[in-house]
């Protein structure tokens, strides 16, 4: 059995957050010292392991005290809802970098982001020994092998919408 | 496998089924880090490829 001390040390966390564990029913250690002190079992800390990966994942705490409870496949499922929310945000997050980015609109501003925009993009396939063809070829390679993975990219260099759109739609073709 | 469904082998496939070969891929890849290192990095994540591995092939 670890004390609560050594629990603590270990996974790196607070002793309060322990307790707030506790309290909240997310993770009750299994025993007590003559002392009446907490002591956690090794399947205590399995748990624990569990509720570390989870937060990881950015689970808000009442998700995880339900998953732990839950079959293996309504644990996936709450997984893909995470990373369904996560992806949004991304989009949420890229659409806000590009409106500071055309707000700002000047060199310096877009040395502080890591957004590739299309002008670098189309100079590194030129590098890349790519011609005009070369990059057509490119899109409709990219729109057969992985269509999301197409959109996914034109989003990331800032291409607006309708524009994307019409990428995708020749690269059909 | 992600949402945006890449890899790094996807993306490497459809490279070499245009036309561009060992060769020309680790000279891109070079040019990329001369030219916008935060971008490459930003790129190759974007690919998941592992933060060790990505280190390798920038220090490349």
């Amino acid at each position: 059995m670890y004390t609560i001390g050594q629990v603590a040390k270990c996974y790196a966390l607070s002793r309060s957050t322990l307790l707030y564990y506790d309290r909240i029913g997310l993770l009750r250690p299994s025993g007590r010292s003559a002392a009446d002190y907490r002591l956690y079992s090794a399947r205590d800390l399995k748990r624990m392991d569990r509720i570390v990966l989870f937060r990881s994942a950015g689970l808000p705490l009442e998700a995880i005290a339900g998953l732990l409870e839950q079959e293996e496949d309504q644990l996936d499922r709450a997984l893909e809802g995470r990373l369904a929310a996560i992806n949004d945000e991304i989009q949420h997050l890229r659409g806000q970098q590009q409106v500071i980015l055309k707000i700002l609109e000047n060199e310096g501003a877009a040395k502080h982001t890591r957004v590739l925009s299309k002008d670098t993009w189309v100079g590194m396939l030129r590098a890349a020994g790519l011609d005009e063809d070369g990059m057509r070829n490119w899109h409709v390679e990219f729109e057969r092998t992985s269509p999301e993975g197409h959109q996914d990219f034109l989003e990331s260099i800032g291409i607006d919408g309708a524009e994307i759109e019409q990428i995708r739609e020749w690269s059909r073709t | 496998m992600s949402e945006n469904g890449m890899s790094k082998e996807k993306w490497v496939a459809m490279f070499r089924d245009i036309g561009l070969d060992e060769a020309t891929m680790m000279k891109w890849h070079g040019l990329f880090e001369v030219r916008h290192p935060d971008e490459h990095q930003a790129f190759l994540e974007w690919l998941q490829i592992p933060a060790a591995e990505i280190q390798a092939i920038r220090a490349h």
